[in-house]
């Protein structure tokens, strides 16, 4: 009585559903987008929680450990699951969860990327249990083989596969696939090298629907492609290194039997201009073309044939070719449309040729130049002028490029989302140059070593969207740099500051008011110690990669930090820094998802010690590494075990030298 | 009279006709030879001036040739010297042997002759007498041509070398009088020699046979058949026998009686069959000394390549057959060999089946040694059953059919051998064939209190399961199964190694006794929930006892009984058993 009484009294009071019903929740939840203001939803009460779980179609899972509990929750509603975070799952873990769903899944895609741990007992449960499930991805699951795609061949209506790096995946398991699966659309069979001719023949005759198909790097001959294109529906072919391949293949795709709209044949050793132009002239509607690292040079056949592509060209990629400046003409000419153009590698490419080219195709979005080591200021003075919805620009080892260069740049594309100007003798002037393309992104600066806090002033001042910056030995950079960044670029994702040596503990306090900071390299900072360490740890929650190497003064504090605040980190090097044992197996003994740990040259931690630590890890580990002087000295049950879970051992045979 | 008199006549007019059966223009290879008969003779003598119809240089050879005697006797005499062996150059000597021996032939046959008119009157009642007076008559005259133009074709170089080449069996055909007039005779002139020679032969048939047989060669003389049959060969020779153009071969369809007939040559005496012609000859030896002969026992010439003939291409007697003629695409058949073996494949119940895998069966033994050399060793298997030998025939199998698919063989089955059941196997083998088998489970199990408690279990607590499998293996399809059913006992156990795992182990227990050291087998289960499980193993022809784990894909689904099929094909699938989960 009592308790019903309360509940009635409660009711009222704290129900929000009676002013909002669920629908209007859901509907201001949809203008919520941040998933910090989304999680801060979650939390008002009971009632917001159940609406954002009604509303909620994706999910990614961060820790194993909560996965029952998630999907009981979400089960009803969700259409993305990715796993790809929890390399620890196994078909026991991954069957119970489902069987928490109760039979009444909606899923329909599932990435199961990189969680080795799932064989064919958990994805022949997922089949079962998900009827409406298209789209899978089980890409580097090396441990994936014909058992594996047979159970998964169970769900008919898969639409969407990857199998990149799925070793043990055989003709056997395709054919199983191909036959399971006919509605497949989109197959990505990158690096499955056991996969032949036979099983691509099959594969072309069974699912007729393909779109995209990527069989790059398998060893299959001409026969493949003679069968590959038969295929009506085919859009999509990448088949990257396969050297097997030659022009004799690429003429079956002469007929033009299948709708191809992007073909890349990068690094196939055997394919000439002669095979691409008979590609090329079976499909005139050809958009995007990737031929980088296949022949030295250019032919004027394969040039002119560009020509029939005038319209829909969009995508050239010429990686490592000799380009002359009346080849650049002539593409400029004949691709109007172009918006992505790759010359990265390329020789003899010229200021002349660029200002050709810029001044033909002045839809560029995207240039990448790439070690082209020839041009100065006045190619980037035409792009300037010419393309001014450039959002892309790679400029790494143009080592004659100056601040002036980059004015134009500054000037001409206001759109700059992403720039490498790695290796580039460019100053503080250029940042200020630059920071007036306020949507920029992506910044590169590794190895600009007259790169000051100033210049880092001028961006943080105006690039508000930065979300990835490398300072690789950009050794002016000092504190005062990094609190100007820390302020100014709150969306930082990713920032490289090795070898940045006059960094301290203050510029490590500084950024830890980066919430979103995931990737943080502080690779032989004298000056930092655990202190800063703990103060990144504590503010910057959602860090997963850390790499803390020759970092001289980090101790167990920094670690015992670590191991409180940042549990979801996932990689983690602090070789030769002076931790001991106690700090190693708090770090090993609390993080839970870690899966790449490298330990060389921890000189303060005694073999047994490390064993113990190893040994006391709950996670699953995937990557070690480790001194080679170690092999014989940590016992062989260990690493017999550490085998046994999928966990790869890597000796390092280097001497421990300190650095000054 | 004497044997060794009609010997020779009877070897050569056989030879002759060998060599005419072949021609393209008596097309007749299974009429059995007939001996010239006397009457036939004489009615040629009498239907004299049929042979006017003959082209002249004919008329006056066959003048020669039926002739009186002496006249080819006063001719034969002052030709220098004959020879016999057509290989030696000419012989004078042999030639003139030749010649008197022909000389002595001639005065018996004139014997004959004299004393067939003294009995004329005797004969008249003595109707068979007469018979075999003429019939010696005939073949001794036969003999005589056949000698005089043999010995007479030894002087012409051009002809001997054309001929003897091409045809030894024919003899040597050759002017018998007017020897100096046919010596510029060029080859060609040779086909009338021949002609000359099958007009003989050809009449040996009946009065109006001689009639049209005669006009027929005359024709045929005169016309230029021949060149079209060059024609042809022509083309034969520059055509692709499989790409041949409708209509450019003749089509022969052989009757089904003829074709499933195990012997296709016959011994005329006695009516035995044989499969070759070479056992045939080997047989009529003792039938008789004439048959002993070298000519006799010679393998009948090959004249194709003389007589050009038309390609000939067989069509199979089932219609509605690609091979058959009435076939829209008709694909013929390019020899009688095919035609039966296209036919015994195709048409034909299967009736030899392999002794090893007891599944594929065979219309023709030859294919069913072929497929017992390789036969358990196939490990490409399809979800049907079907096995193959090579993994790129499985996928053209696969690519083929709707909803087939490789299976794929357990890695992970274990085959574990338990003395206790091997010895309850041997304790209830009985006979072979025997379709009551005692199941150890039925027993063994069901006193092991089989209560399905590991569902509440931790982590690796195993619990057994019984399934109530009577039978799995004594199937009413399977007894003739490699394994030899009879002699097993097969339990099931079923485990369920922990809670939510989505596997049940099933283990047969028993005795497999197949010859082969590994086969395939396809388990296939099914739970009320409709879930149909597929999965294949290899067992071991030794194991006692076959354990393996299967899938069951939707385990929430709380199947709470499955049924369990164990088969070599998928067509043995028809009857589940059901395990009951307890």
């Amino acid at each position: 009585m009592k308790g019903a009484r309360q509940q009635h009294r409660h009711q009222p009071f704290h129900s929000i559903l009676a002013a909002l019903s669920v629908d209007l929740l859901i509907q201001i939840l949809e203008r919520v987008d941040d998933p910090r203001d989304r999680k801060a939803w979650r939390l008002v009460c009971r009632d917001f929680l159940r609406a954002e779980a009604l509303h909620r179609r994706a999910l990614r899972v961060l820790r194993l450990e909560a996965l029952p509990g998630l999907l009981r929750r979400y089960a009803a509603c969700l259409d993305l699951l990715d796993l790809s975070a929890c390399p620890g799952l196994g078909d026991h873990a991954l069957a119970t969860a489902l069987f928490a769903g109760a039979g009444s899944w909606l899923l329909k895609s599932v990435s199961l990327s990189r969680a080795s741990g799932v064989g064919w007992r958990g994805l022949a449960a997922l089949a079962a249990a998900c009827p409406r499930l298209e789209s899978v991805d089980l890409s580097h699951c090396v441990g994936v083989g014909d058992r594996e795609a047979a159970a998964l061949a169970a769900a008919e209506g898969l639409r969407m596969l990857r199998l990149d790096k799925c070793l043990r995946v055989t003709d056997v398991g395709l054919a199983k696939l191909a036959v399971g699966c006919p509605a497949l659309e989109n197959l990505r069979i990158k690096w499955c090298l056991e996969i032949s001719d036979i099983g691509i023949e099959l594969l072309a005759k069974k699912c007729r629907d393909l779109r995209v198909l990527d069989i790059s790097y398998l060893k299959i001959t001409n026969s493949s492609v003679k069968s590959i294109s038969s295929l009506g529906k085919l859009e999509v072919l990448s088949m990257v290194g396969c050297s097997n391949i030659d022009d004799e293949g690429l003429q079956f795709l002469n007929n033009g039997s299948n709708s191809l709209r992007s073909i890349d044949v990068s690094r196939c050793d055997n394919v000439t201009a002669s095979g691409l132009t008979s590609v090329i002239e079976g499909h005139m509607c050809l958009q995007k073309l990737n031929v980088g690292d296949c022949f030295p040079e250019l032919a004027p056949l394969f040039l002119s044939k560009l020509n029939g592509l005038k319209d829909s060209l969009t995508v050239l990629i010429l990686d490592g070719f000799q380009v002359s400046a009346s080849s650049l003409k002539i593409i400029g000419v004949n691709c109007k449309n172009l918006s992505e153009i790759g010359l990265s590698k390329c020789k003899w490419v010229t200021d002349e040729g660029i200002s050709e080219l810029v001044a033909g195709c002045v839809n560029l979005m995207s240039i990448d130049l790439t070690c082209c080591r020839m041009l100065t200021d006045k190619a980037l003075m035409a792009i300037g002028e010419q393309n001014k919805k450039l959002v892309c620009l790679r400029l790494e080892s143009c080592s004659l490029m100056t601040d002036k260069g980059l004015e134009h740049i500054g000037t001409g594309c206001p759109n700059l989302e992403e720039i490498d100007l790695t290796d580039c003798p460019i100053t503080d002037t250029a940042m200020k140059y630059l920071s007036r393309c306020s949507e920029l992104m992506i910044l590169k600066l590794g190895l600009c070593d007259k790169i000051s806090s100033e210049g880092l002033v001028h961006i943080a001042s105006n690039c508000q969207n930065l979300c990835e910056l490398d300072l690789y030995r950009c050794i002016e950079v000092t504190d005062d740099g990094l609190a100007a960044i820390a302020t100014g670029c709150s969306k930082l994702q990713k920032l490289n500051l090795c070898y940045c040596t006059q960094i301290t503990d203050q510029g490590m306090k500084h950024l830890s008011c980066l919430e979103d900071l995931r990737d943080l390299e502080l690779r032989g900072l004298h000056h930092v110690t655990s202190l800063g360490v703990t103060s990144i740890a504590i503010g910057c929650r959602r860090l997963t990669e850390l790499d803390l190497k020759r970092c001289n003064l980090v101790d167990n504090v920094g670690l015992c930090a670590l191991a409180q605040y940042t549990g979801n980190l996932r990689q983690i090097n602090i070789s030769y820094c002076p931790v001991s044992s106690m700090g190693l197996c708090k770090l090993l003994g609390t993080l839970k998802c870690l899966q790449d740990v490298k330990l060389v040259h921890l000189t303060h931690v005694p073999v047994e010690r490390l064993e113990l630590a190893l040994r006391a890890y709950g996670g699953q580990l995937k990557k070690l590494k480790l001194f080679i002087g170690l092999r014989d000295l940590l016992s062989p049950w260990l690493i017999q075990m550490l085998q046994a879970r999928r966990c790869r051992i890597r000796w390092v045979d280097k001497p421990l030298v300190f650095s000054p | 009279m004497v044997p060794e008199r009609r010997r020779p006549p009877e070897a050569s007019s056989k030879s002759s006709s060998s060599m005419m059966s072949e021609s393209p223009r008596n097309r007749k290879p299974d009429l059995p030879f007939t001996p010239f008969d006397s009457t036939n003779l004489w009615c040629g003598d009498r239907h004299g001036r049929s042979f006017l119809e003959f082209s002249p240089p004919l008329v006056t050879q066959s003048n020669g040739l039926f002739g009186p005697d002496r006249e080819t006797k006063s001719k034969n005499q002052h030709e220098p010297s004959p020879v016999d062996d057509p290989v030696m150059d000419w012989n004078p000597r042999l030639m003139l042997s030749n010649l008197s021996f022909l000389e002595q032939k001639i005065h018996q046959v004139q014997d004959i002759v004299r004393s067939i008119i003294s009995h004329e009157d005797q004969f008249l009642d003595q109707a068979n007498e007469l018979a075999a007076q003429q019939q010696l008559v005939t073949a001794d005259l036969t003999y005589i041509i056949i000698q005089l133009i043999s010995t007479a074709g030894t002087l012409l170089p051009d002809i001997k070398n054309a001929l003897l080449s091409t045809n030894p069996a024919v003899g040597r055909p050759g002017s018998n009088q007017k020897q100096h007039e046919i010596l510029p005779v060029e080859v060609a002139k040779a086909s009338q020699y021949d002609s000359l020679i099958k007009d003989l032969n050809s009449c040996g048939g009946k009065e109006d046979e001689l009639i049209k047989c005669s006009n027929n060669s005359g024709v045929e003389a005169s016309e230029p058949i021949p060149i079209e049959d060059h024609d042809t060969k022509d083309n034969d020779d520059g055509m692709d026998g499989e790409n041949l153009p409708p209509g450019s071969y003749e089509v022969l369809q052989l009757e089904e009686e003829e074709i499933l007939a195990p012997h296709t040559h016959f011994c005329l005496i006695c009516g035995k069959g044989f499969k070759r012609d070479a056992n045939l000859r080997m047989h009529m030896r003792g039938h008789g000394d004439e048959y002993k002969s070298p000519a006799a026992l010679a393998k009948p010439s090959k004249e194709a390549s003389i007589e050009p003939q038309p390609i000939r291409r067989y069509s199979c007697p089932f219609v509605g057959c690609k091979r058959n003629k009435e076939h829209k695409k008709f694909q013929p058949l390019k020899t009688i060999l095919c035609v039966k073996n296209h036919y015994k494949r195709s048409h034909c119940d299967k009736s030899y089946t392999c002794s090893r895998c007891r599944t594929k069966k065979f219309s023709i033994i030859a294919d069913l040694k072929t497929h017992e050399k390789h036969c358990g060793r196939d490990k490409w298997i399809c979800s049907c059953g079907t096995t193959f030998s090579r993994k790129d025939k499985l996928f053209g199998h696969v690519a083929l059919f709707q909803g087939h698919a490789p299976a794929i063989p357990m890695d992970d089955a274990k085959v574990l051998v338990t003395s206790d059941k091997a010895q309850v196997s041997e304790a209830s083998s009985g006979m072979p064939g025997n379709m009551d088998y005692n199941f150890s489970g039925n027993t063994s199990l069901d006193a092991q209190s089989p209560d399905l408690k590991g569902v509440d279990d931790g982590h690796g607590c195993f619990s057994p399961m019984t399934l109530d499998a009577c039978n799995i293996w004594g199937l009413a399809e399977f007894p003739h199964s490699a394994y030899e059913v009879s002699e097993s006992t097969f339990s099931f156990l079923a485990t369920v190694p922990f809670k939510g795992m989505e596997k049940i182990k099933f283990q047969a227990a028993g005795m497999m006794n197949c010859s082969e050291q590994h086969y395939p087998v396809i388990i296939y289960i099914r739970s009320n929930k409709g879930v149909q499980v597929e999965t294949s193993i290899m067992t071991d022809a030794h194991a006692r006892t076959v354990s393996f784990e299967v899938p069951v894909y939707s385990w929430h689904l709380n199947p709470t009984s499955a049924e369990i099929s164990i088969c070599r094909t998928q067509h043995e699938r028809g009857k589940y058993y059901k395990c009951r989960i307890t």
